[in-house]
C-alpha cells in the first residue's frame, strides 16, 4: 500500500514537468517587431488576395530595427509596416498614438458636406431625431431622408416604426450613410431587415483554420432576415461615398440584395474584413482583419461596393446648395 | 407473594434497560467544509492575447462529504463547488482581464487505513466547470468562455496529529484530470461568426491527457477549537489544455481559511428525525 502511495505521489510530483512553458517573445525592439510580424504571418486574413509578400517586408522593416531607437521611432516603424497591408481596420494602439492606414478614403473626394444636408432643401433646421438618425421629408414630402452617421448608434425597432410611420405618405425613402464609418454587425443586419420580405443570403463570410495565408474555413452563410412586423416595401435608396466604411459596407451589401433597393453616390470604402485583436509584449493593441467577408458571388468586399449608380458631388452643385447625389437617388426614386 | 412480584419487576426492568442499551440508532455524518480563499493566479488565453496576464483571485469553496451508506465506511461520496473572480493584467499592465469561474465537482473515494491515524482516499470525481475572461480593450474578441467537463483521478490522504488533547487533521488533496470534453474556439474566428451566424466547428474537443493536463494539489489544516474547527490551507494548480493550435495555461497559487463541520441529514419518511431533535419544520 505505501508503495502504491508513493508512485501515485511521484506521478503527480511529475506531471507538471510535462507541461510546455508558455513561449513568448520578449519586450525588446526586436521580440515586439517578430510577434508583430508574426501575428499578422498568422491570422491576418488578406495578404493573399492582397498578395502582399510578407516575408519581403519583414526584410526592409527588420532592417530598419537599429534606427528606431526611440518608443515612438519604433512605433512609426512598426505603424509603417503595418500600412503595407493598405486596410482601414489594421491599426497599431500606444499609450502615445494610434497607426492607421486612410488612403481608403482621403485618396478620394468626399462626396459629402454636413452643410449642404442640413440646408432648407433637406432636413434644414427642425428634424427629428432617433436612434442616432436625423430625419424628415424631402422633395415636397414625397421622399423620407434619413441621415445615419454611425452603426455603433443603438436604434430600436420602436424608432424605425415612428420613424417609417411618419413617411407614410412619402412614395420612397433614402437612407444616408455616407461618412459612417461603421460600427455593429448586429444593427447593419437589424437595419437592412426592414427592407426584406423574406431571409435572403446576402453574403458570405470564412476565418482562418490555421496559421498558413491560404487556411480558410468553408464559406458560413450571411442570411440577412426580414423583420417580422416592420417591412418597408416602397423604394429606397441608399446613399454611400468611400467613408461608407465596415459594418456600413456590410449593410450595403446586404441592401445590394434588398427587393426595391439601390446604392447611390460613390464606391463604398470597403472594410470586409471582420476585425480581430491581440498585443504585443510590450502592451500595444493591434487590430487586424481576420474573417474576409464577401457578396454572394464569393467577390471580396474588402475594397468596396460598387454603387448602383455611380454619382458624384459636383463643386457646382454644392455652391449652388445641392446635393448631387441626393438629387440623383431622388430622380431615380421617380 | 410481594417478593415474587418485586424479583418480577426488577427482572423486567433490567431486561427493558437492556434492550435500551443494545439499540444504538446509527446515523450517517455529512462533513461540510466551507472555505474563501485569496490567490495569485496568471493565465493565458491566446484567443485573446499571446501574453500572460498576472493577477489575484478570490474564491469560495463548499466542499461536502459523506461515507456511501451506514453500513459501508469504506467508499465515500464527495462534492464541492466553487466560485472564483479574478481580476488581471498583461505585463506592461496596459490592458486588464476579468475572470469568473464557477466548477462544480461529484466524485467518490475508496477509503484505505494503512496505519493508525491515516486514511489514504483513492477515487475519481467528474466536474464541469464554466467561466468568462473578459478583456474589454479587445476588438470583436473582447471576450472568451471555458467550458468543460473531465472525469478526474482524485487522492486525499489524511493523517491525524496528535497533540496533547487536541487532534489536528493535516489533508492532502490531489485531482488531476484524465480524459473529457472541452470547448475551445478557433484563434481567426469571432463570437458573432460563432454564434449569431451559427459556425460553430472545430470548437468542440475531446480531452486527455494528451492535450490536457493539469494538477490541483491542496494541503490544509483541520484545528479544532471550542465549539469549531477550523481549516487553513494553500493550495495550487496547474492547468495547460491545448487546442485549435493554442495554449490555454493557468496557474495559480491560493490561501484558504474556512471551518468544517459534521451535519446529519433528516427528511422524507425514511429519515425522520428523532423526537429529541427539534427542526423549525415542526
Amino acid at each position: 500500500m505505501n508503495k502504491q502511495i508513493l508512485i501515485f505521489l511521484f506521478t503527480i510530483i511529475l506531471l507538471p514537468s510535462c507541461m510546455n512553458e508558455p513561449e513568448s517573445q520578449p519586450n525588446t525592439h526586436e521580440g515586439n517587431f517578430q510577434a508583430l510580424w508574426n501575428i499578422v504571418d498568422t491570422r491576418y486574413c488578406y495578404l493573399d488576395y492582397k498578395q502582399i509578400n510578407w516575408d519581403s517586408i519583414y526584410t526592409v522593416y527588420h532592417k530598419q530595427l537599429s534606427s528606431a531607437t526611440t518608443q515612438v521611432k519604433f512605433f512609426d516603424l512598426l505603424g509603417s509596416m503595418l500600412s503595407e497591408l493598405k486596410d482601414g481596420h489594421v491599426n497599431l494602439y500606444s499609450d502615445f498614438d494610434v497607426s492607421r492606414y486612410w488612403k481608403w478614403f482621403q485618396d478620394y473626394p468626399d462626396n459629402f458636406s454636413s452643410d449642404l444636408i442640413y440646408t432648407t432643401r433637406y432636413l434644414g433646421k427642425s428634424y427629428r431625431m432617433a436612434g442616432g438618425m436625423n430625419y424628415g421629408t424631402i422633395d415636397n414630402g414625397r421622399i423620407g431622408y434619413i441621415y445615419y452617421g454611425s452603426f455603433a448608434d443603438a436604434f430600436s425597432d420602436g424608432n424605425i416604426a415612428y420613424i417609417l410611420t411618419s413617411f407614410s405618405s412619402c412614395r420612397a425613402l433614402i437612407i444616408d450613410v455616407r461618412d459612417n464609418g461603421g460600427g455593429s454587425l448586429e444593427y447593419s443586419k437589424k437595419l437592412a431587415s426592414y427592407f426584406f420580405t423574406k431571409s435572403t443570403v446576402t453574403g458570405y463570410i470564412k476565418h482562418k483554420t490555421g496559421d498558413g495565408h491560404s487556411d480558410f474555413s468553408s464559406p458560413v452563410e450571411i442570411v440577412t432576415p426580414a423583420h417580422s412586423t416592420i417591412q418597408w416595401q416602397r423604394p429606397v435608396a441608399i446613399l454611400t461615398n468611400r467613408m461608407s466604411f465596415s459594418a456600413t459596407n456590410d449593410f450595403v451589401n446586404r441592401m445590394t440584395k434588398a427587393p426595391k433597393a439601390i446604392i447611390v453616390g460613390d464606391k463604398t470604402g470597403g472594410g470586409g474584413g471582420l476585425p480581430l485583436s491581440s498585443e504585443l509584449p510590450n502592451g500595444w493593441l493591434v487590430r487586424f482583419s481576420s474573417s474576409p467577408m464577401f457578396n454572394t458571388t464569393m467577390v471580396n468586399t474588402e475594397f468596396g461596393i460598387d454603387p448602383t449608380i455611380s454619382v458624384a458631388l459636383t463643386a457646382s452643385d454644392q455652391a449652388n446648395g445641392y446635393d448631387t447625389i441626393i438629387e440623383r437617388a431622388i430622380t431615380a426614386l421617380k | 407473594m410481594k417478593k415474587i412480584v418485586l424479583i418480577s419487576f426488577v427482572i423486567q426492568l433490567g431486561s427493558f434497560l437492556s434492550a435500551q442499551n443494545g439499540y444504538e440508532q446509527k446515523y450517517l455524518l455529512t462533513t461540510k467544509t466551507n472555505t474563501i480563499g485569496f490567490s495569485s493566479l496568471s493565465l493565458i488565453d491566446p484567443y485573446l492575447s499571446p501574453l500572460t496576464y498576472t493577477g489575484t483571485g478570490i474564491q469560495f469553496e463548499h466542499e461536502s462529504r459523506r461515507f456511501l451508506s451506514i453500513t459501508n465506511t469504506n467508499i465515500s461520496m464527495q462534492s464541492k463547488l466553487d466560485l472564483e473572480g479574478g481580476s488581471l493584467l498583461n505585463p506592461a499592465q496596459t490592458s486588464a482581464m476579468y475572470y469568473l469561474a464557477v466548477n462544480y465537482s461529484w466524485g467518490m473515494h475508496y477509503h484505505f487505513r494503512p496505519m493508525k491515524g491515516l486514511v489514504v482516499l483513492a477515487g475519481g470525481t467528474w466536474d464541469a466547470g464554466l467561466g468568462y475572461k473578459d478583456v474589454p480593450r479587445n476588438v470583436n474578441n473582447p471576450g472568451n468562455v471555458d467550458l468543460a467537463t473531465n472525469l478526474n483521478l482524485s487522492g486525499v490522504a489524511i493523517y491525524d496529529i496528535i497533540l496533547r488533547r487536541l487532534v489536528l487533521k493535516l489533508q492532502l488533496a490531489v485531482e488531476t484530470p484524465v480524459i473529457g470534453w472541452m470547448y475551445v474556439p478557433l484563434a481567426g474566428a469571432s463570437y458573432y461568426e460563432m454564434f449569431m451566424l451559427g459556425n460553430t466547428s472545430d470548437i468542440s474537443h475531446f480531452s486527455s491527457i494528451i492535450n490536457k493536463r493539469g494538477i490541483h494539489p491542496k494541503l490544509t489544516l483541520d484545528v479544532p477549537f471550542k465549539s469549531s474547527v477550523w481549516r487553513i490551507g494553500v493550495g495550487y494548480q496547474r492547468l495547460q489544455y491545448k487546442a485549435n493550435n493554442m495554449i490555454f495555461d493557468r496557474n495559480e497559487l491560493s490561501f484558504m481559511l474556512g471551518t468544517t463541520f459534521d451535519v446529519i441529514h433528516f427528511g422524507g419518511r425514511s429519515k425522520k428525525a428523532p423526537a429529541n431533535f427539534i427542526s423549525t419544520n415542526e
